[in-house]
C-alpha cells in the first residue's frame, strides 16, 4: 500500500488527511498524481509540490515503492 | 545540575517560546560570537482588509523539522555562523502572539544579519507549513508568503 498524505488547504479540499492507495508494480509518481487528480480535482488545482518519504521530489517519473509515503502539497505559508 | 533543560536548536512546537531562553542558548554555544541577529514572526490581527482573531497552522511535521534542520546546517555553512536556532509554532496562535523565531550568531554582524534574513526567506519557501486565518467572517488558508 502507498500512504498518501494531505495537509492544510489540500487536506480540506480532499476532505481527509490520509488515504491508502494500492501499490502496483511499475507505478511512478506521475501515475499516482494522475490517479489522485482524477479523484480530487479541486484539491489538485492547488497542488504544486510533491514529497516522497519526507523528501521534496521534482522528477515525477520516479518509481514509487510499496509502503512509500507520498504527500501532494500546496504552496507553503509558514513563518 | 542547574535545573535547565537544553532545548533542541530546531523545533516545531505548539507552545510559545521565550526569545530570552533561545538567545541564551545560542550565546552559550560560543564565546566568540560578536553578532547575533534575530527574527520573530508574529500573528497580525489584520490581513487583507479584515480582522484576524487567530491563525491555525498545519504542518507536515517530520518533513518540516527535517527541512528546518537542513536550513540551519546550510546557513551555518553558507554564512560561517557559529550557531543558529529555529523554532516554529503549530496549532492555533492568537493575534499578537509569536509564531516563529530565528537566531543567527556569527563572529561579526554582517553574516549574522544576512543569515537571519536568508533563513526566514528560505523557511517560507521550503518548509511544509500552512497557515489559516480565522476571522469573524470565516476561515481561509493563506496562499501567499510576502
Amino acid at each position: 500500500m502507498i500512504r498518501v498524505l494531505f495537509f492544510g488547504p489540500v487536506a480540506e479540499r480532499v476532505g481527509s488527511s490520509e488515504i491508502q492507495v494500492t501499490f502496483a508494480t511499475g507505478m511512478r509518481l506521475q501515475d499516482l498524481h494522475r490517479q489522485m487528480q482524477g479523484m480530487y480535482p479541486a484539491a489538485f488545482e492547488i497542488v504544486c509540490f510533491t514529497a516522497m518519504n519526507g523528501e521534496h521530489v521534482r522528477d515525477m517519473q520516479l518509481p514509487v515503492s510499496d509502503n512509500s509515503e507520498v504527500v501532494f502539497m500546496s504552496k507553503f505559508s509558514g513563518g | 545540575m542547574n535545573g535547565r533543560t537544553t532545548k533542541a536548536e530546531v523545533r516545531i512546537q505548539q507552545e510559545d517560546f521565550s526569545q530570552d531562553e533561545e538567545i541564551s542558548a545560542l550565546r552559550a554555544s560560543s564565546k566568540r560570537m560578536g553578532g547575533i541577529a534575530t527574527f520573530i514572526g508574529c500573528a497580525r490581527d489584520f490581513s487583507e482588509g479584515r480582522s484576524v482573531a487567530k491563525i491555525s497552522f498545519d504542518a507536515y511535521g517530520s518533513m518540516a523539522e527535517a527541512e528546518m534542520k537542513k536550513l540551519r546546517a546550510e546557513a551555518i555553512a553558507r554564512f560561517t555562523l557559529l550557531d543558529a536556532r529555529i523554532v516554529h509554532r503549530v496549532g492555533v496562535v492568537g493575534a499578537g502572539e509569536q509564531i516563529v523565531f530565528i537566531a543567527a550568531g556569527a563572529e561579526h554582524r554582517a553574516p549574522a544579519l544576512q543569515a537571519c534574513h536568508w533563513l526566514i526567506d528560505e523557511l517560507k519557501l521550503r518548509v511544509p507549513i500552512w497557515k489559516k486565518e480565522i476571522t469573524p467572517e470565516g476561515e481561509s488558508w493563506v496562499t501567499s508568503h510576502p
